[in-house]
């Protein structure tokens, strides 16, 4: 070690001796308090088991949501069949089970694409800046000026030919959702570019793309953080819009969406059970998201502490 | 400033022409990929009508050969469809009444639940921020961020649902009865809307659809006001012997309200979309209502026409809400 | 000394001509925070008289600035909380006016003056308007008069074009243009005691000159009295009358300048002036004090510098040194002042 280093460490030592602390940084501050709060114990509970239910609804009926017999229109529930039947004699609660695939898959793949297209795009534009920051600027300013929910019925409409999957509402609900992420990214990495440590490690050596991904990156992401479940919940909630709408996904296929909107005027009609089930998981999935959303982003947000 | 409202309007117009082109683009493409625009547009469930096919053929030019090659640009037919649109001709609909007639007969219902809605959420939201943000850390604070997140990630239909049976039958129903039909809050209290009394059965709808917008505006207030009640500026002014109102108005307020504006034009843009299910849900003859009946008609071409024209219109309003920021922060303007 | 000067307001009654201008007894600052109470200020003693210059030193953290806003009364109360003492105007114990009355005194009788002008200005208000604010709020002047006293203000802080000028908006200032605007904006109602907190450590060495010398001169015109806070004991040497050293939110030495730069009699003040480069010592290892300051929140019985002192005893680690007299107009919080002042 130089002499100087020597100095400094021995010259501001401090004098009481202080507790070993252990090695602390913002993640792990944040995670820790994270971890104590109810609100995100409960909500990333109820995550999981949504996650569980669309990955694996046979686990948690046995019925077919299909197997609809008009024989049981309208049947009362009972044990194996806890939500009844519907106007056509389905299970409703192996439907409700089932209805969350549509739901979960779309808000999960749909935010993967986001984060990666709205990273690369936001981190090049704001790392290399120039005729670079100026093209995606305005291809943002472009996508941004056609309203999220509007853009997908847009596309939904005239994609009505690209068949019955999760697909085309992933897709439509991702272009325009991608400027969402590229303008945090752009942001921090507009931030970063010009700070201390990047020059040194440039100067060092570092290529443009270790710079980008190992050393600004894990920096940036901390905006983006808070942001992934918000747009998980964003998702979700606009396939539910789209799918009341009769766009996306139609039947057979069953999602929250097409059961409420089936179902609105039933709340009246003495059977509020083919309302209130779909709308309470819906709500459930929206609201976790949204809630651990917002406690992740007090936690990193060290302003607030 | 001259230069900032130049930049800013040259910017808005490159924007524009390159969203038209991208509308027309998906939709060529759409015809492109699929070979046949019947096919396209309604999808192998929907049979169209003759009508409809010929209407699809004359505005989207059906028989130009550059809708037979997958991603051709289509330039001839966007230049065509740009002049329509310069000529305000928008296409017509299944009844052959021309789309911008039909948005014009709309309009006033629409605007008026952007009127209500706007007023609720920028009082609500900006009220409760503000309140928030001054019992810090007490529960009212903690009450209204739990609420703020809570209503804002409810999806927009079912707080409509929610409004429309509980408020307009529920409570309605108690209402007529005890109070008879004639009364204010029975109308308010209706589930759908009537044209009789366009002001009072607004309010619930408006209500409904600003409650995502004021949840947004609450929180981003609230954090704006906390940063500025310990801003250097406002201590300065505390320094000078001011009225604890005067500081509280003339600077704290003054500029936290400057992000408050840029979330007024996001807000605006969801605001549009959650137009479409509260007038249609509600029964509001407004240009929400129109797309809401094309896309559970089928009618494909009214949903492109009117979404462009949603479109332009919220581009006017970024357009005029950043001139407003720059207004409000002359940082901006020297930029 | 000074010639007393009969002492006016329509604030405040009760004055007394005779007391001096402002004085600090016993101050005890706290802030309340979640990891304990923090002892800011521990007991601040000091005075200042009309066309006098106090400066106050110390390094970060050691209560300077908490004891200012103490006296201008504009401490975020919670999380401060002003614990004990009292700031006495003329003798009125400011501590224990109203709280209108208070708000009253500030910007009249006492004006701040703060160290980063850029955050310290409203950045959307012009600088006209920010100045004017102060003649309509305070005296009810109309906008056109307010507006004249406005550009006045500007020429006596000596900013150019000040016609053009008050019309835009701070950040199209300099910094140092930016601080006279400070300047003015303290001075605009006439106040008889300013207190400027760090005012040159934002700018740049040859703006710094220029600031200082204009607010001496301010000072010697209008007969103000001027408390100046600082860390840098080199502007303080050409400016100040007096200087009090603060450490851990207490006054441990009090003198004249050119006294406590030759001999100074507590080992805090030695060590420090020990520290400041010299061109004369080039080639020479850099003196430091080691150490750092006490937590607040948890003070070490005994005196509070005494870990990191050369002449510590062992007494200096139980029993509180109390700031005594030690020479005329000198005063030590040391048990060992009289040592420190002969150690040359």
């Amino acid at each position: 070690m130089s002499d100087t280093t020597e100095l400094i460490r021995e010259s501001t030592a401090p004098i009481a001796p202080r507790k070993p602390e252990k090695n602390r940084n913002l993640w792990s501050d944040a995670f820790h308090e994270l971890r104590k709060r109810p609100v995100v114990i409960a909500s990333s509970l109820i995550i999981v088991v949504l996650i569980f239910i669309a990955a694996f609804p046979g686990l948690f009926t046995s019925e077919d949501p299909e197997d609809c017999r008009l024989e049981r229109f309208y049947g009362a529930p009972s044990g194996g069949h806890w939500f009844g039947f519907d106007q056509f004699g389905c299970d409703y609660f192996s439907m409700t089970m089932y209805g969350a695939r549509p739901s979960i898959v779309v808000g999960l793949v749909g935010t993967t694409l986001i984060v990666i297209f709205g990273s690369v795009l936001g981190a090049v534009a704001g790392y290399y800046g120039g005729i670079w920051d100026t093209l995606v600027s305005r291809v943002i300013d472009v996508f941004n000026a056609i309203p999220f929910v509007l853009g997908a019925i847009l596309i939904l409409a005239i994609w009505r030919s690209a068949g019955d999957t999760v697909w085309p509402t992933i897709l439509a609900l991702s272009v325009f959702g991608w400027p969402f992420t590229a303008r945090i990214l752009r942001a921090s990495f507009i931030e970063a570019r010009n700070l201390d440590y990047v020059h040194a490690a440039r100067s060092l050596g570092a290529s443009d793309g270790r710079l980008m991904f190992r050393h600004i990156f894990p920096n940036a992401m901390a905006p983006m953080m808070s942001g992934v479940p918000l747009t998980i919940g964003a998702l979700i909630e606009a396939e539910a819009t789209l799918s009341f709408l009769g766009l996306g996904l139609k039947p057979p296929t069953v999602t929250w969406g097409s059961m409420i909107s089936n179902n609105v005027d039933k709340v009246l009609s003495g059977h509020p059970l083919l309302l209130i089930a779909p709308a309470l998981f819906l709500l459930a999935a929206t609201m976790s998201f949204a809630l651990l959303g917002d406690a992740i982003r007090d936690a990193l947000d060290p302003k607030l502490r | 400033m001259g230069r900032y409202v130049l930049r800013r309007l040259l910017q808005a117009v490159l924007t524009l022409f390159l969203a038209l082109f991208l509308l027309h683009y998906l939709t060529s493409l759409s015809i492109q990929i699929n070979g046949n625009p019947a096919y396209a547009f309604f999808g192998p469930q929907i049979t169209p009508t003759q009508a409809q096919l010929d209407q699809v053929a004359e505005l989207y030019h059906t028989d130009h050969p550059c809708l037979k090659e997958p991603g051709n640009w289509c330039i001839e037919n966007f230049g065509e469809t740009l002049w329509r649109y310069v000529h305000g001709d928008f296409g017509t609909n299944l009844q052959f009444r021309p789309v911008t007639e039909l948005v014009a007969e709309r309009l006033p219902n629409t605007l008026r639940v952007f009127a209500v809605s706007t007023t609720v959420w920028a009082l609500a939201g900006i009220g409760l921020g503000i309140v928030a943000a001054m019992r810090r850390e007490k529960f009212l604070d903690y009450f209204i961020r739990m609420g703020t997140i809570i209503a804002g990630a409810v999806p927009i239909f079912l707080i409509v649902l929610a409004l429309k049976y509980i408020g307009g039958v529920a409570i309605g129903d108690w209402l007529r009865d005890t109070l008879g039909e004639e009364n204010a809050l029975s109308i308010i209290f209706r589930p759908s809307f009537d044209d009789n009394h366009p002001w009072l059965t607004i309010l619930l709808p408006g209500i409904a659809l600003s409650v995502v917008g004021a949840a947004g505006i609450a929180r981003l207030m609230r954090t704006s006001m906390l940063e500025n009640l310990r801003a250097d500026f406002v201590r300065t002014a505390k320094a000078k012997g001011l009225k604890p109102r005067r500081v509280m108005v003339a600077h704290t307020l003054r500029n936290s309200l400057i992000p408050v504006i840029t979330l007024i034009g996001l807000s605006f843009g969801g605001a549009l979309g959650g137009t479409v299910i509260t007038e249609g849900l509600w029964n509001i003859r407004g240009i929400g209502q129109l797309v809401f009946n094309a896309v559970r008609q089928n009618d494909t071409p009214i949903v492109i026409a009117v979404v462009t024209i949603l479109v332009v219109t919220f581009l006017l309003f970024s357009l005029l809400i950043d001139l407003l920021y720059a207004v409000l922060d002359p940082r901006i303007r020297y930029e | 000394m000074t010639a007393k000067v009969s002492v006016k307001s329509n604030v405040l009654d009760g004055l007394d001509p005779t007391a001096p201008l402002l004085e600090v007894d016993n101050l005890q600052v706290e802030f309340h925070t979640r990891d304990g109470v923090a002892k800011a200020v521990n007991g601040a003693s000091f005075s200042v008289e009309r066309s006098e210059t106090l400066a106050v030193v110390g390094e970060s953290g050691c209560g300077k600035s908490v004891t200012s806003q103490a006296i201008m009364g504009i401490l975020e109360s919670p999380p401060a909380k002003v614990a004990g003492g009292r700031v006495l105007f003329h003798g009125v114990d400011l501590l224990t006016l109203p709280k209108d009355t208070r708000r009253r005194t500030r910007a009249n009788h006492v004006a701040m003056v703060f160290q980063d002008a850029l955050s310290a200005l409203n950045p959307v208000w012009t600088v006209g308007f920010q100045l004017s604010e102060l003649f309509r709020q305070h005296r009810g002047m109309s906008k056109k008069d307010a507006m004249k006293r406005s550009l006045e203000l500007l020429d006596l802080v000596k900013i150019p074009a000040a016609a053009q000028r008050i019309k835009e908006y701070p950040h199209q200032f300099s910094g140092g243009m930016r601080q006279r605007v400070m300047i003015a904006m303290a001075l605009a109602l006439d106040p008889d005691l300013l207190i400027a907190d760090e005012p040159t450590t934002a700018l740049d060495v040859t703006v710094q000159a220029q600031i200082m010398r204009l607010l001496k001169e301010i000072q010697v015109e209008r007969q103000m009295g001027l408390i100046l806070i600082t860390h840098d004991l080199g502007v303080v040497a050409d400016v100040a009358d007096k200087i009090s050293v603060m450490y851990a939110g207490r006054i441990v030495e009090q003198a004249e300048v050119h006294e406590i730069f030759a001999r100074p009699a507590h080992p805090y003040t030695k060590a420090l002036l020990k520290s400041i480069p010299r061109l004369d010592t080039k080639g020479q290892r850099l003196e430091i004090i080691k150490g750092l300051p006490p937590v607040l929140t948890n003070i070490p019985p005994g005196c509070a510098f005494a870990p990191r002192c050369t002449y510590v005893q062992d007494i200096c680690r139980s029993q509180v040194p109390p700031l005594t007299v030690v020479a005329s107009g000198r005063a030590s919080a040391c048990h060992f002042a009289s040592e420190v002042i002969n150690d040359v």
